[in-house]
């Protein structure tokens, strides 16, 4: 690994820099979490009594079925959502144990 | 600014560059090997099983991954671009970028605390999208080296990170770092790309949710994959009836890709193999022109294929569209039969052919007709690009499998080694040959 | 054993392929209570980074001093570990691999429990193995820098210059009087168009040119002994029979004629020969095998030529079997083959048309062509029950990768010296998978070409035409592209592109202990992990000897075992596995039983000793010569041999841990 130079300037002014550089991606970033975290509210609540399919998810919650779909897989991935079975085809998610 | 001397830089971390870097390395050469992504493998690390031995891939890749990386002679930058290469004739100057980790790679432990406190969730591009992760994180389980790395592009630069992590490895001062390597050959395993799905309308254009590319398929069959199973990503169902259409991108003159990729047919018939093992009931059906399963062993692969009861149509998928409920309808001209039918499928599998990976000009390279490198003498130089000193290993020079992969890269690092000899002082134990 | 033994015991998942079937927490948690393991872990991938980072780290920090790894075979990854342990400072041969994959989970994936019970027996195996491992040294013995090529064909004289261009020694070896190979009989090469023979005398020269390589023609390897670093070969030069002084005046004076293979029979040539205009070597050679011993007339003095042969023998590192191929022969009668002049294969057609550049107009057997019939897959894709066997009862149910460019670009020929020709081409699938081959079939295809598809349980037949039709032969084929409509082509000509079949080298096969695959080809250890090695050690093979390739293919091929050679011998030095017998020279009577058993050249042997002022004989190894195969061991009365790394007390402490009672200890999970 290239041992990387750091920049003269220092952390508090790296932070300012970035920010001023990066202030729209900044912002549509912290829309995105803001989404994000709803979603996730949603989710959650929804599969927190009963495990449901992607399709039942989505049309509860008004999204579209590929979206709910990418959100449960990184639920999953970070231990948030287990999957509980089949429902004919699909497979059915609900709310992990909280640890 | 820093610089490197070696005796051969390979660019790109696939499996034919680190082969070549192995090769290299393992006769004594000094050599660099430079990825831009954060990790090596390449596009090998992310499939599947392999054909025709259906080996996992991890246990050929990982291996070889792990071996660049503690090999005395070899030394690896990852997150590192090709600017621009200078010089000629075994003399080389390449100016290198080391893109800003925003982590600090010489004391992170790769422990993911600061992947797991990220608040934000992005799609990655390990699992083409279709899995996710954080805006900073170690880039998939089995990265080489284990070294995390901040998006900055979704990163709230809230902090977050940097305050969990133990070692204190979060470093926003980090910038682009231009370095030098001094070399006196270059191996270029620059590697391929897929066909663009958004450029052959007829087929959705990529904007059908049940319609997926084969590197997808893959992930779906891998272990570490996004679902941890096989679903179609439209609405998360277990696929039944699945498509595969082959040639889709490549011998495709309207796309302007008039070759074969060579690898297309092969792995479309080692999917179906993989996915009548993990769903059972699952019928897959491959739509194609002509079945080229020409390597070794691959004849018996496609026939052991249609023994197992996968269904080779031949014919040309005219277009694909999508029902109401979003299952894919192939429409397809049954060459044998002489009528057009339309069928409707759970899942579709666009096999899609191999593009040209990273632009050559930078290394003064013109690419062929074809995009891929130009290799003026291939019935006996098939190795050699049209700069002298510049060597191409793998899909660089040209579409083909694994195997073929492995065995060029082998070659280049043939005849990288013949060409370092010949331009440096190397103590040559020159001498009649032997015999009593 | 000095140390105690501190055993990490680790599991691999190897990402599903074991852990689908066997439950490996549980495996890990049995094994994390035997007496004397320090930690037992499972892992994803153990091959990965991460998972070799986690052992050295318990080396390093938990002071492991024994590693037992139940993962895939150990033919896949043991040396992979043995490089994490050396790593972490543990001598490599601490460390035993299980097999848990191949020997379990892959073979009862129906049977998770009974997968799991076999998985802790194995396991237990390894551990009690492990408890009797002591450190090991490999043995290092010095490697000649010199590697031998079989073959002068192109991967043959590829493979010589690139080993030799790396500093190496090269003693290349050509059965044959000429140089060249099979590449000498094509004319243009796809998919650039350039002579092959002009391709080829580039490389000839320099080959021969070149201060570290010999040149052996007309020499065959007669014998192979040693091992990697040391191959002791026999060599058996024949005699050219002239001299350069005489040999032109022989050959002109020769007046014994023979059938000239060099065109496949198509024409003659005189016994003593050269197979074309620009040859290497330019002097001509006398074939012995048909040579009828008669005088030839020289000066007025008339000559008896014989072959003087002439042994050598060398000593090389390393062996390139770069032997090629053979042109698949059809059957008598297979498409008419034999039986109707009026079919040829396209290595005959590609003869035909270089033994007669000027021709205005394609004749064959004495009459113009004007319709052509080019029939694809001939003695290739084969299927069991449908196609006749072959010589050895298998059928060809390979792909020969060439033969569909071949035919395209010789239609391409075709359509460019003979105008107006009719061509129909009948073929399974149109494979021109290489880089500019498409072209040659979208040129067939601009070019008129008529496409017939037929199916390879239905191949279609060649028949004699009536007398006084207008063509001489008719071919009957059902072409899948118009409903299986049954043709009826009559042509002049019909062309089989015959595959690619493997050489008869049996004698070498055996010399060498290589091994074939199911196409009969020489087998690669991996495809993916070491594609161009043998299972022998040392022993590497190029090209087409080791399935159907093209020309680049083959070069390819070949600079790849050009550089598995130097890896091998370019440090002077060779390590061999140390697991050889050894003789407990406090145990040994000197019965001799051992020296009796063993089947190896100089393996063991009794040596005289002086103990306590009495002569003795005690049995010696030479670690070099001996397989590890135990031979000695199991008739050793006094159990004073032992295979090192495989003990009888490992043996016996793996046989007790599989017979232990384990249910119980499972169950209770």
């Amino acid at each position: 690994m290239m041992p990387t130079e750091t920049s003269s300037l220092s952390r508090g002014e790296m932070l300012k820099r970035l920010r001023a550089e990066h202030g729209e991606s900044v912002e549509r970033t912290q829309q995105l979490l803001r989404e994000q975290k709803r979603v996730q509210q949603e989710v959650c609540k929804s599969i927190r009594e009963k495990a449901k399919t992607v399709p039942e998810i989505a049309e509860e919650l008004g999204m579209k079925p590929a979206d709910v779909l990418w959100y449960l897989a990184s639920f999953r991935k970070y231990g948030l959502v287990v999957e509980e079975g089949m429902c004919g085809d699909y497979p059915l998610y609900r709310k992990a144990e909280e640890k | 600014m820093t610089k490197i001397h070696v005796d051969a830089l390979v660019v790109g971390g696939g499996i034919a560059g680190m082969q070549t870097a192995l090769d290299l390395g393992d006769q004594g050469y000094q050599v660099a090997l430079v990825e831009k992504e954060p990790s090596v493998g390449g596009k090998m690390i992310t499939l599947s099983k392999v054909f025709p031995t259906l080996d996992c891939c991890s246990c050929i890749t990982t291996p070889k991954m792990s071996a660049v990386a503690h090999h005395p002679k070899i030394q690896l930058f990852t997150y590192c671009e090709v600017d621009r290469v200078d010089g000629q004739d075994g003399e080389f100057t390449v100016s290198v970028v080391q893109k800003p980790r925003y982590v600090n790679a010489d004391i992170c432990t790769g422990c993911r605390l600061c992947e797991y406190e990220c608040p934000i969730t992005v799609p990655s591009m390990f699992d083409r999208g279709l899995g996710s992760y954080h805006a900073v994180r170690v880039p998939f389980s089995t990265a080489v080296p284990q070294i995390a790395v901040l998006d900055i592009e979704y990163c709230l630069l809230c902090g977050k990170c940097e305050k969990v992590c133990p070692v204190g490895a979060v470093d926003f001062t980090q910038t682009p770092e231009t370095f030098e390597i001094d070399t006196t050959s270059i191996v270029l395993a620059t590697g391929f790309e897929m066909t663009d799905v958004s450029a052959k309308k007829e087929y959705g254009a990529g904007r059908l949710s049940n319609v997926i590319d084969p590197l997808m398929m893959e992930r779906f069959l891998a272990p570490t994959g996004p679902y941890g199973r096989v679903l179609r990503p439209g609405d998360g169902m277990e696929p039944t009836t699945i498509a595969y259409v082959q040639c889709a991108g490549s011998r495709d003159e309207t796309l302007g890709i008039e070759y074969c990729s060579r690898t297309c047919c092969m792995y479309a018939i080692k999917q179906s193999m993989l996915i009548s093992g993990a769903l059972p009931l699952a019928e897959v059906t491959i739509f194609y022109m002509d079945i080229r399963t020409f390597g070794k062993g691959y004849e018996q692969f496609y026939q052991n294929a249609k023994a197992m009861g996968v269904e080779f149509v031949r014919g040309k998928v005219a277009s694909i569209q999508e029902d109401e409920n979003h299952y894919p309808i192939v429409r397809v001209e049954l060459t044998e039969e002489g009528r057009v039918v339309e069928r409707t499928f759970d899942l579709v599998v666009l096999s899609l052919g191999m593009v040209l990976g990273d632009p050559l000009a930078r290394f003064g390279l013109q690419p062929a007709e074809d995009g891929f490198a130009s290799l003026p003498s291939v019935n006996a130089s098939p190795w050699a690009t049209t700069r002298p000193g510049v060597f191409v290993a793998g899909t660089a020079g040209g579409p083909m499998d694994i195997v073929d992969s492995i065995v060029t890269a082998s070659a280049a690092a043939s005849a990288a080694s013949a060409y370092i000899r010949s331009k440096t002082q190397v103590s040559i134990e020159e001498g009649e040959v032997a015999y009593v | 054993m000095s140390e105690k033994p501190k055993i990490g015991v680790y599991t691999c998942y190897c990402g599903g392929n074991i852990s689908h079937t066997v439950k490996c927490e549980q495996v890990a948690k049995v094994m994390a209570d035997q007496p004397d393991v320090v930690i037992s872990r499972t892992n994803m991938s153990l091959c990965s980074d991460a998972g070799q980072s986690q052992i050295e780290e318990d080396i390093r920090e938990l002071g492991v001093n024994r590693v037992v790894i139940g993962a895939c075979a150990p033919s896949l990854h043991e040396p992979t570990f043995r490089n994490t342990v050396v790593r972490a400072g543990l001598n490599p041969y601490l460390y035993h691999h299980v097999g848990l994959r191949e020997q379990d989970s892959w073979v009862h994936s129906c049977d998770c429990d009974g997968a799991t019970c076999k998985a802790v027996r194995l396991m237990s195996a390894g551990v009690a193995k492990a408890r009797f491992l002591d450190p090991l040294e490999p043995i290092r013995l010095e490697a000649e820098k010199q590697a031998l090529v079989i073959g002068g064909g192109v991967a043959g004289l590829r493979s010589a210059l690139d080993i030799a261009n790396q500093g190496l020694r090269v003693v290349l070896v050509e059965k044959s009087p000429f140089l060249g190979g099979r590449m000498a009989q094509l004319a243009k090469v796809f998919p650039t168009g350039e002579e092959a023979q002009r391709l080829l005398s580039e490389l000839i020269d320099e080959v021969v040119q070149h201060p570290r390589i010999g040149v052996f023609i007309q020499t065959e390897v007669v014998g192979v002994s040693g091992y990697v670093g040391k191959y002791g070969i026999d060599l058996l030069q024949h005699g050219r029979g002239v001299t350069a002084e005489n040999g032109e005046a022989l050959a002109a004076g020769c007046t014994q004629f023979v059938p000239d293979e060099f065109n496949y029979n198509l024409t003659e040539r005189k016994v003593i020969y050269k197979p074309y205009q620009g040859c290497y070597p330019a002097l001509p050679a006398v074939d012995w095998d048909h040579y009828d011993g008669e005088s030839i007339l020289l000066n007025g003095k008339k000559e008896v030529l014989q072959d003087q042969a002439q042994p050598y023998q060398l000593t090389v590192g390393a062996i390139v079997v770069a032997t090629g191929f053979d042109p698949y022969t059809p059957h008598t009668g297979e498409y008419g083959y034999g039986e109707l002049p009026q079919v040829a294969t396209l290595a005959e057609l590609i003869r035909h048309l270089a033994v007669h550049p000027e021709a205005k107009s394609l004749r064959w057997n004495g009459r113009i062509v004007r319709d052509v019939v080019m029939v694809h897959c001939v003695g290739s894709r084969e299927i069991e029950g449908v196609d006749a066997l072959q010589e050895d009862g298998l059928v060809n149910n390979y792909c020969s990768r060439v033969c569909c460019t071949a035919t395209l670009h010789m239609i391409e020929e075709l359509h460019t010296h003979f105008p107006g020709l009719n061509i129909f081409d009948l073929y399974q699938d149109i494979r021109t998978y290489g880089r500019g081959h498409e072209e040659y079939y979208r040129s067939a295809l601009s070019s008129g070409t008529r496409f017939v598809r037929y199916n390879g349980e239905d191949r279609p037949e060649v028949i004699a035409a009536l007398e006084g039709d207008t063509h001489p032969v008719l071919v009957h084929v059902k072409d899948a592209l118009t409903y299986n409509q049954e043709l009826e082509i009559p042509a002049d000509l019909v062309v089989l592109a015959t595959g690619m079949q493997p050489r008869q080298i049996d004698d070498l096969v055996r010399m060498l202990k290589v091994s074939r695959g199911n196409d009969r080809f020489l087998l690669e250890v991996h495809p993916k992990l070491r594609p161009v090695e043998t299972a022998v050690n040392g022993v590497i093979l190029a090209g087409t000897a080791q399935g159907p390739m093209n020309i680049q293919e083959s070069i390819l091929a070949a600079s790849a075992a050009a550089a598995k050679v130097v890896s091998l011998l370019g440090s002077g030095q060779v390590e061999l596995q140390p697991f050889v017998a050894a003789v407990n020279a406090a145990k040994c009577d000197g019965t001799g039983a051992c020296v009796e058993a063993c089947e190896y050249e100089g393996a063991i042997a009794l040596e005289t000793l002086v103990e306590n002022g009495k002569e003795v004989k005690r049995a010696v190894v030479t670690a070099a010569n001996c397989s590890g195969c135990g031979a000695c061991v199991s008739v050793c009365p006094n159990r004073a041999i032992d295979v090192q790394g495989w003990t009888l007390a490992q043996y016996e402490a793996m046989v007790d841990a599989i017979a232990m009672d384990i249910v119980d200890l499972v169950e209770a999970e």
